[in-house]
């Protein structure tokens, strides 16, 4: 097998006193799509952080295709195939939707990195892909909540990248949004773009990735094909507390 | 009649003059945030070098702007990449002191190198005019006012068009965004900086020709900039055009008012600034 796009290990991060992310370590393969799921400040985004170079790790290393990500600047991490989204979007704000997105293609990775003109023309293909058709005219602050989501979404993929980090895009997105929400994804992994998403919609994870890692407390808890992970008491624990978890396997009758 | 006329004349031409001055302290500025108080240095040294091309190998005034331009990119690009952005992150207080003190330091060095001694670039068709009727418009203030207003059209273009100016206006709106859609910050930053103090050097070509230089001579030109940036209002070319035009008028028709002269240009400079701080702080055109 060859080497994985992606290689964490022992990722450690700190926020004074507070250990964020704890000898964190999996891989990812090319083109491959995994879900990173964890109750709320088990460290998701601060990982992706990390991944992004926005901190600095204080143990461990991250290796993206072979190169140590540490000794890179952000704009290095990006031109080598990283292209992420944010869970509060930070489109460009003095620029219309589709002036966003021109902007991952004139710069973004090695793949990118287009001529104005082409640039504008990726960026009106991506802007359908996404489901932005017809409005890459208008301003960000005359988008809907959902279309800026969509927004961020095409800028990351406008930069070409080999890695796509997915920071819950589909987070306060209506169950007909989040469908279509889905279908873009897929669309993006059958483009043989490897995705890591952090999401708390269940059905996303549980529909599209055939991988989970479950963080918990900064710690790798778990593992696996989703359906055996989310079923997991341990799993259940973290997310619901040990009482509840106490009561599904007393209701189970194994408890 | 024709004397409001020709004043009406020279106070548009003066106020090209003003928008050569202000519209590289804008950009940087809007995009770094950072009030340079070497401005007028700048234009001092790009006023320098004309004079010198001049007085050296007769080379036309008009002509050595190219050069103040890419020496001035040159310092700028340097000065940001190894110092300024040092700073960039702190508050505004640390970049005026540092800006200031590179303001000393270049001032100091123009004195050590050309002395003290006022100085003055006079091609030979100085003093020529175009006379139309009962006024004159003089031949160096009519081509220094359009280069002016062609380097405002080239930066808007370069802002709008190119590359460059996608990166300098991403980096403007979110920093964090910008590096990770592949934009180096660094570069980008010291590029605006080269980008404003090229702005500078052309400005100091241009008054070479139209006022006598020395080395002290830049502060007003700080202040100006700083007035037609607060007038016209941050963040845009044609702010700063509007507002350095308009500057133009109010010192020609202030200065001529009953009871008032040439010793009240500063006054009347300092006066509109806290009027349109007082009225409208956003400057005319600003968002």
């Amino acid at each position: 097998m060859s080497a994985p796009l992606l290689a964490l290990s022992a990722v450690t991060k700190r926020f004074g006193g507070v250990t964020a992310l704890d000898h964190v370590s999996f891989d990812l393969a090319e083109g491959e799509l995994v879900g990173l799921i964890g109750p709320n400040g088990a460290g998701k985004t601060t990982l992706l952080n990390c991944l992004s170079r926005l901190y600095r790790l204080d143990g461990g290393s991250i290796r993206f295709s072979g190169m140590d990500i540490a000794k890179l600047g952000r704009h290095e991490v990006a031109r080598l195939g990283v292209g992420r989204t944010f869970q509060v979007v930070r489109p460009f704000r003095s620029m219309t939707a589709r002036e966003n997105v021109a902007i991952g293609a004139l710069f973004g990775s090695d793949r990118a990195r287009l001529p104005p003109r082409e640039a504008f023309r990726v960026a009106d293909e991506v802007i359908d892909l996404v489901g932005l058709g017809g409005r890459g005219h208008l301003l960000v602050d005359e988008l809907t909540v959902p279309d800026r989501r969509h927004l961020e979404v095409a800028r990351a993929l406008a930069t070409r990248p080999r890695l796509l980090l997915l920071d819950e895009v589909m987070a306060g997105l209506n169950p007909s949004e989040v469908a279509e929400a889905l279908e873009v994804v897929k669309r993006i992994h059958a483009s043989g773009i490897a995705i890591l998403v952090i999401e708390h919609v269940m059905q996303v994870i549980v529909g599209i990735c055939p991988r989970v890692v479950v963080l918990h407390f900064g710690k790798v808890l778990l593992e696996g094909d989703p359906s055996t992970v989310l079923k997991d008491p341990r799993v259940v624990e973290a997310y619901l507390g040990e009482r509840y978890a106490r009561r599904v396997r007393g209701s189970r009758g194994d408890g | 009649m024709s004397l409001l006329a020709q004043q009406l004349v020279l106070a548009i031409l003066l106020g090209g003059v003003y928008v050569a001055v202000a519209i590289g302290f804008s950009l940087v500025w809007g995009i770094l945030n950072i009030i340079n108080l070497s401005h007028g240095a700048f234009i001092v040294v790009g006023a320098y070098i004309t004079w010198t091309l001049f007085g050296r190998l007769g080379l036309d005034p008009f002509l050595s702007l190219p050069i103040d331009a890419a020496a001035l990119f040159a310092l700028g690009y340097l000065l940001q990449r190894g110092l300024i952005n040092r700073v960039i992150r702190a508050p505004v207080f640390f970049t005026l002191l540092l800006t200031f003190g590179v303001n000393l330091a270049i001032v100091n060095l123009l004195l050590a190198v050309f002395t003290s001694d006022f100085r003055s670039v006079t091609p030979p068709y100085a003093g020529s005019g175009i006379v139309l009727g009962p006024v004159v418009i003089p031949s160096i203030r009519l081509a220094a006012f359009a280069i002016a207003l062609l380097l405002a059209a080239l930066l808007s273009l370069l802002m709008r068009r190119t590359r460059i100016g996608a990166a300098i206006q991403a980096v403007a709106s979110d920093r964090d965004a910008a590096q990770l859609v592949g934009i180096d910050l660094r570069h980008t930053y010291a590029l605006t900086y080269g980008i404003g103090a090229a702005c500078a050097g052309v400005a100091g070509g241009l008054l070479s020709t139209v006022q006598a230089i020395s080395p002290t001579a830049g502060e007003p030109y700080t202040l100006q900039a700083f007035v037609v940036v607060v007038l016209g209002g941050l963040g845009s070319v044609t702010a700063t055009v509007v507002g350095g035009l308009l500057f133009g008028l109010i010192e020609v028709f202030g200065q001529s008012a009953p009871g008032l002269g040439a010793g009240y240009a500063n006054a009347i400079a300092f006066a509109v600034l806290v009027i349109v701080l007082i009225v409208r702080p956003q400057g005319l055109l600003g968002r």
